[in-house]
């Protein structure tokens, strides 16, 4: 489905200046957006999160070639690493802002790297889907080291803020079907 | 739902004369590891990998081992690949509707038969040399067989190692160990507080898809052991944090009433464990929302639920009940995450979780466990993310000859727990106790030191 709605905006091979400053103002969003999370902006970064907000990552497993289509990511009335709307993400960011939260007091160092930014179709006048990969390195504590990566899928929706976006939607496609961390206390 | 006709292969879990082999650990020195009458215990059970590679024979391979819930696999073909201690096994649905478990590993050259995490197939086949082996674990087919092995060549001889596989009301369990008591005999008086979450409807549960899988590094005793005794934890400082997450907005975490009333079980035999506040609902609340907090207490899955389980404190008085049934399996019951805790060496263990619902549940319901699971107990959940931070950094700690040396404190509620509380039976004391944990060593002690069920068994 993604690949040949990304099939025909190569075809297009659209330079007009309109879709390189576009193009420009998204990639401008995420980096952005990335500094806010690397630098613990964290209240910045959730009031990026539109009303409506869906940040989900659903689990990937390993299957044969022949199910994988049907099975490789779990549904959405399935388990997920994440399935959060706004409220659920409010609750996020007490947490992480909070005294006695834990598993982020003291703070993770992180550093988001955000590229392939491909603006995928303009769902309407205000929303862009925008596909892009990750990869996200977390040190904490002494000697923790993780890294991430993965593509995230999202709908951003022109938005009167500084950044000029927030995101409608995100799903995270992580690639790890085992998580290979004692926790995902960050966010992508 | 036991294996049914076919040749098996079933091991003696561990080998009576390997227990007098090993000069590294006595039993006389693994039985000094665990003092419940000081209420002390040694560091070295989570660190020592003589112990680890013990642990594996004589407990991972004579316990019964949580594998999933039978509606993981509902349909003939239908698999799972999980684990038995260190040991890989397919679970698979037969057509006759029975499960069976056997290990996944080609007994050619040890090659893994199947690698992929579950689906539905008609046989398997090792990608190594191609030998096939249908549903119920039986070799069928070896390429070139009269061409290339010899005419005693016995294809029946041939198939993988077998595991007993029963379940207890939804649950899916397998032993390594013929002689080992049936799952019923080994879950003993623990039934009745397990009933708490696969008991409250005659439908009984179904699982929510999805297996989620995580890595901490540290010993799986802490996991097991928490969900087995620790409410301590959730009622002081870990969860705080998790608390905080979950309030309605505006609500400050000091309005937050953290329950104070409520009780610990140990069973009478088999480490197994539980513990439950009654009552007051603030932190399930906090964790599960209104909309499933409503369902447990007060709804008429709830008026069901105290008919079917014969009284209102186990239908709708019961909140945040932690449980583990020795070694490996843990839950909780009213919240509904699952796990089975999977050694990876002393230092580390994966996670395997899942949600159970009550099968005849309101789609909302079953929709809001799905939610509220997962913003709380999983990797990324608000309340799971700070366990982890807490083990791991004990296993870290343990790395030292002195912090290895001394005991630990393990005394709460020494002494105080008995038979005789009018709503619950079995041995009881007060909600912040160890005298589950103990229970819970008490039985890895036996099994690492007893040869025979026969002074082990129940």
């Amino acid at each position: 489905m993604i690949d040949e709605k990304m099939r025909a905006a190569t075809r297009q091979g659209d330079i007009s200046l309109e879709a390189l400053s576009l193009q420009h103002e998204v990639e401008q969003f995420y980096y952005r957006e990335a500094l806010l999370l690397d630098r613990h902006e964290f209240n910045d970064w959730f009031d990026l999160l539109d009303e409506d907000i869906r940040y989900f990552m659903p689990i990937r497993t390993n299957r044969t070639r022949r199910e994988q289509k049907k099975l490789e990511y779990t549904k959405d009335n399935e388990f997920a690493h994440f399935d959060d709307d706004l409220t659920m993400m409010r609750g996020r960011q007490r947490k992480l802002m909070s005294d006695v939260g834990w598993s982020e007091n003291p703070a993770s160092r992180t550093r988001h790297i955000v590229g392939n930014v491909l603006i995928e179709e303009e769902l309407s006048a205000s929303e862009l889907s925008v596909v892009s990969s990750f990869i996200v390195y977390r040190n904490r504590l002494e000697r923790q080291v993780d890294i991430f990566a993965g593509e995230r899928l999202d709908v951003l929706r022109r938005a009167e803020n500084e950044l000029g976006f927030k995101i409608a939607k995100r799903t995270i496609h992580i690639d790890q079907s085992t998580i290979l961390s004692n926790n995902l206390s960050l966010f992508f | 739902m036991t294996a049914g006709k076919t040749k098996t292969r079933l091991n003696i879990g561990a080998d009576p004369r390997e227990f007098q082999k090993r000069p590294s650990w006595t039993n006389e020195d693994i039985l000094g590891l665990l003092d419940e009458e000081d209420g002390t215990l040694d560091p070295r059970i989570y660190t020592d990998e003589d112990l680890y590679r013990l642990e594996q024979e004589r407990v991972f391979g004579r316990a019964w081992i949580l594998l999933g819930h039978e509606t993981h696999v509902p349909k003939p073909g239908d698999f799972l690949t999980t684990y038995m201690g260190e040991d890989p096994v397919i679970l698979v649905r037969q057509k006759d509707k029975s499960l069976r478990v056997f290990l996944n590993q080609c007994p050619h050259r040890g090659m893994r038969i199947c690698r992929t995490d579950g689906g539905n197939a008609k046989s398997f086949t090792c990608s190594y040399h191609g030998w096939a082996y249908d549903l119920g674990g039986n070799l069928i087919n070896v390429p070139y067989e009269s061409e290339a092995f010899c005419s005693d060549f016995n294809k029946s001889e041939w198939g993988p190692t077998h595991a007993r596989v029963e379940t207890y009301k939804g649950l899916v369990f397998a032993n390594w160990d013929k002689n080992a008591p049936t799952l019923l005999e080994y879950l003993s008086d623990a039934t009745y507080y397990m009933d708490h979450m696969l008991d409250r409807t005659p439908a009984g549960t179904e699982v929510i898809g999805g297996m989620q899988k995580w890595i901490i590094p540290c010993n799986w005793k802490f996991a097991a052991e928490q969900f087995c005794s620790d409410m301590y934890h959730a009622g002081t400082v870990s969860h705080l944090s998790g608390i905080e997450a979950g309030l309605p907005e505006g609500m400050e975490l000091s309005d937050a009433k953290i329950p104070t009333v409520g009780y610990q079980f140990r069973a009478k035999w088999g480490g197994h464990g539980t513990g439950f506040y009654v009552g007051e609902p603030g932190m399930l609340l906090a964790i599960m929302g209104p909309k499933v907090t409503e369902y447990l207490t007060d709804s008429e899955a709830a008026s069901r639920a105290e008919q079917h389980l014969g009284s209102a404190e186990r239908a709708r008085q019961l909140m945040v009940q932690h449980m583990t049934v020795f070694p490996t399996c843990s839950f909780l019951p009213g919240i509904n995450t699952v796990r089975t805790w999977q050694p990876r060496g002393p230092h580390e263990t994966e996670i395997w979780a899942f949600t159970v619902v009550d099968a005849d549940a309101p789609e909302e319901v079953k929709e809001e466990y799905r939610r509220q699971t997962l913003r709380t107990f999983s990797a990324g959940g608000v309340f799971e993310q700070d366990d982890g931070e807490n083990w791991v950094e004990i296993q870290s700690v343990l790395r030292g000859h002195q912090a290895r040396k001394r005991r630990f404190n393990i005394q709460m509620g020494k002494g105080r727990s008995g038979v005789g509380n009018k709503d619950f039976p079995g041995s009881i004391g007060y909600v912040y106790n160890e005298e589950a944990a103990r229970g819970l060593y008490r039985q890895w002690i036996r099994m690492m030191t007893e040869p025979s069920w026969e002074t082990l068994g129940p």
